[in-house]
């Protein structure tokens, strides 16, 4: 790891929102006090008490490419603002750019648009959350890690940490970052149902009768200070650290203590090398909920006061409205105009008697009441809370700052393992079925339910409020902190977090939901379904019920995510902010999935076995979660590594998302990179995991590029398939590869069924015995890879 | 009264994941006990109460909410 890596910079903004087209629209209507809060003019308020929205006003946001959807169309203005800011062109495909896309909604348009209009095809590919990045991909020609955090209204920021970690970790040299979302019906019905909305346009640190939606998208250009200078890109400001931490307290609610947040922001400082002295601005969370804003002004009062009294503080929502997963990405924006503008927006919809009841609050913190302040800033924060008690903080700065990196790279051991499967529920479970006979069905279910919620201590006051993929990742999740001996405590419950991989992440209960206001109308949503919607919902419930109040971010790009969510975690660990991770894969199957699957003529009625050269596949789902952990703090708890994560890479080649002819190269690419991360050749491989799930587009490229990677040797190398029984539980899969290669190298599976890729496909087996390294590899709708290599022994 | 306490414990335990059998007319439904509903859950019983007996209980006081036969007691006496 080289030192300058620690220095990260932002070259480039995009923004679209309520109050402007552009960077620069927005920035003047900021500092000219404009709301773009207004009666909305697109969703059905019909009996609903509130009908106001932020909506987006820009006529035209292009149409190239087909059908895409609006969230998609937000995003790829603000990444195209962005690289023309920072004087950028396609980048052709080079692994070091990156994108990563925060959202909260997704594709809710076409959701609507799917079960309201018309069930056209070209609209389900539109609607998960990966849909977006991917896009974003395709469009600026990144080829490196590219993902979406699908952590409700903290993605945005969530997404800008993880860029300038990405980069420190060595892995890209420019990241474009941000996040998108679309004001729809869905989170509109699914507010009014909480009654979180404000009647009245939302007024954040004042009157705290609820929110206001919004819609848009922000986009930075986060690179090295090293590339931003070699190419003579203009620099902004520097991208310091950040913190993200979770409450483990309630699915929709903050902590009233304001823990999590606290927790966030200290660790933000903390990670930039600064003091509380050093902030001369926050733009907050701010989003007009009491539960909100008391606990932020709790968290601001406890940290700042007497330690910074020249602070200022804003919400920009109450221009903005609240752009959920766009909302930390066009606050960021703001943050860094506020920055190199020295000005600090102001907090609109103050009366003279708002103002009284403000000084009282506030105490010494300026919230710029109702118009902007000019002020010499050097260092400012952007805050982000969400649902699922997702909490994270990030810091600019005009100053160099002082980012730690661990001096040492850890090695990294898998120490637990939680298993959900269509074949039945735990390590031991899993490893009773590996030789087990293909079932009939051409759509698989995994099963859980009271018997493992009472072996894991979770009480129905708990698990009553989860929606199906939210139980299969409490279950595997808790399986695994078992699974490990891995008691959280009052002591250790930060020193570890979660990344939850998903492909589909929420769809179905955001399908559930739509039906359910298309048919009752928006004033008639489900406040105990509409938490469910969030994809972070199954990551905020493992927080609640485990009580881990580390990291967590749901990572979802394509199946491979769930093998993703390794690499992630490692770098996490690697990156010294935690000694532990759990890393999962989890995705669903119901009568909703199946009618996407079946629309998109993919959903088979009979089993369908992987190098089969079917143009169908075996929907399946599951939960899959590892525990990793720096090895040398494992080792001093006295815990076994079952195995050690040696190395991860990750690439992408943007092909039509839904689609992955063509993609193939970007499989090279990860390979590649995840052995040279490991320190290893194509010859210390021993076995592969791969991807094939029976599907000829899928299984062709399986073939190809492992005959590109491991050339004559191909025919002697064992590729192993955990979809032979199982199905495609697209991310579960994933990371159940990643488990299965580690019960291999333990000498748990003694023996695997395999294929040889000689001149035909050779059906046979292997044995555990004499492999050293395996390589896990998987795929993704779009052209996403992911490679890990699992060894038997530390790196 | 009987079936209007009825029709509540079919909807909590039909909409808010409660599982019938540990669910009396007089259990406490809200709070730290087996039940655990919470504001979001209050939500739905307020929507449901409005939509099946016409009674408005926005705001209504907590000791309307305790338990089942709080609740059946309120919309007898309010429809």
């Amino acid at each position: 790891m080289n030192k300058e890596n620690t220095r990260c910079v932002i070259t480039g903004l995009g923004m679209i929102s309520a109050v402007g087209n552009n960077v620069s629209e927005c920035w003047n209507s900021v500092v000219n006090s404009v709301s773009g809060i207004d009666h909305t003019k697109t969703v059905d308020t019909e009996n609903c008490y509130s009908d106001y929205a932020a909506e987006v006003r820009c006529g035209d946001l292009g149409s190239e490419g087909g059908y895409k959807d609006r969230a998609v169309r937000l995003c790829l203005k603000a990444v195209g603002e962005a690289m023309s800011d920072s004087s950028l062109s396609d980048f052709g495909g080079d692994p070091r750019v990156s994108v990563i896309m925060g959202s909260c909604v997704g594709g809710v348009v076409s959701v609507e648009k799917y079960y309201t209009e018309e069930k056209r095809r070209e609209y389900i590919p539109q609607m998960p959350i990966s849909a977006i990045a991917s896009q974003a991909a395709a469009f600026c020609g990144a080829g490196g890690t590219v993902t979406n955090v699908a952590n409700a209204c903290a993605a945005g920021t969530m997404s800008v940490a993880y860029a300038a970690d990405l980069i420190r970790a060595g892995k890209a040299d420019i990241v474009v970052a941000g996040g998108a979302d679309s004001f729809a019906s869905v989170p509109f019905a699914g507010f009014t149902s909480l009654h979180a909305l404000d009647a009245n346009p939302c007024s954040p640190f004042n009157h705290l009768s609820g929110i206001t939606l919004g819609e848009g998208a922000g986009a930075l250009i986060v690179e090295s200070y090293e590339h931003a200078v070699a190419r003579g890109a203009k620099i902004y400001c520097e991208m310091l650290g950040s913190g993200i931490s979770s409450d483990a307290h309630h699915i929709t609610a903050p902590r009233p203590d304001g823990e999590g947040q606290m927790n966030a922001i200290r660790w933000a400082i903390e990670n930039s090398g600064i003091t509380e002295s050093d902030i001369g601005y926050v733009n907050a969370h701010g989003t007009g909920t009491a539960k909100n804003d008391e606990a932020e002004f709790l968290s601001l009062h406890t940290i700042f006061d007497g330690k910074n009294d020249d602070l200022s503080v804003s919400s920009t929502k109450a221009m903005t409205g609240h752009c959920l997963g766009a909302a930390g990405a066009v606050e960021a924006v703001l943050a860094v105009k506020a920055l190199t503008e020295n000005t600090v927006p102001p907090t609109l919809g103050f009366d003279d008697h708002d103002l009284e009841v403000l000084s009282e609050r506030a105490g010494k913190l300026d919230f710029c009441p109702n118009k902007p302040r000019s002020k010499e800033l050097n260092t400012v924060m952007s805050n982000s809370f969400a649902f699922g008690g997702n909490n994270a903080s990030i810091v600019f700065s005009k100053n160099e700052g002082k980012v730690q990196l661990p001096e040492k790279r850890p090695a990294i051991g898998i120490t637990g393992m939680g298993i959900v499967t269509p074949a039945g529920n735990g390590r031991e479970s899993y490893k009773a079925s590996v030789s087990g006979a293909a079932p009939a069905e051409g759509s698989l279910f995994s099963t859980v339910g009271k018997t493992e919620y009472d072996e894991l201590g979770l009480k129905m006051s708990f698990y009553r409020k989860l929606d199906r993929f939210s139980q299969l990742q409490a279950v595997s999740g808790m399986y695994a902190l078992a699974d490990g001996g891995y008691p959280i405590t009052d002591e250790n419950a930060t020193d570890i977090g979660i990344i939850v991989g998903t492909a589909d992440g929420s769809i179905s209960p955001v399908c559930d939901f739509e039906m359910l206001i298309a048919e009752k109308g928006n004033a008639n949503g489900s406040a105990f379904k509409f938490p469910n919607t969030v994809y972070n919902a199954a990551g905020g419930y493992l927080s609640i019920c485990s009580g881990i109040k580390g990291y967590n971010v749901t990572a979802t790009n394509g199946a491979q995510s769930g093998l993703f969510s390794v690499a992630y975690a490692a770098d996490v660990i690697r990156a010294g902010k935690e000694k532990a991770m759990l890393a999962t894969g989890t995705d669903e199957n119901n009568e909703i999935m199946q009618e996407l699957y079946s629309q998109l003529g993919l959903l088979s009625e009979s089993y369908v076995k992987p190098y089969s050269g079917s143009d169908r596949l075996t929907l399946s789902d599951g939960s899959v979660s590892l525990l990793l952990e720096n090895a040398d703090t494992a080792a001093a708890r006295g815990a076994k590594c079952i195995a050690f994560v040696k190395g991860c890479g990750s690439a992408n080649a943007g092909v039509e998302f839904g689609t992955v002819t063509g993609s193939d190269k970007a499989a090279d690419t990860a390979i590649a990179a995840a052995l040279e991360d490991a320190g290893l050749t194509p010859s210390d491989i021993g076995a592969v995991i791969g991807f094939a799930n029976g599907h000829k587009a899928v299984d062709s490229i399986e073939k190809t590029v492992l005959g590109r990677v491991f050339g004559d040797k191909l025919a002697e190398l064992p590729v192993i398939s955990v979809k032979e029984t199982l199905g495609e539980a697209r991310a579960a899969s994933a990371a159940l590869g990643a488990a299965h290669a580690a019960l291999m190298l333990a000498g748990e599976i003694g023996e695997s069924s395999c294929v040889y890729y000689k001149e035909d496909t050779v059906r046979g087996s292997v044995s555990s015995q004499g492999l050293d390294n395996i390589l896990a590899v998987s795929y993704g709708s779009g052209g996403s890879y992911c490679a890990v290599v699992i060894g038997r022994q530390e790196a | 009264m009987s079936e209007i306490k009825a029709k509540l414990k079919d909807f909590i335990c039909s909409t808010l994941g409660v599982e019938e059998d540990v669910l009396e007319y007089d259990t406490e439904l809200f709070g730290d006990g087996p039940i655990g509903l919470d504001s979001v859950d209050s939500l739905e019983i307020i929507s449901f109460v409005d939509g099946e007996y016409g009674v408005e209980m926005t705001g209504v006081g907590k000791e309307h909410f305790v338990n089942i036969d709080a609740i059946a007691q309120y919309i007898d006496e309010n429809k």
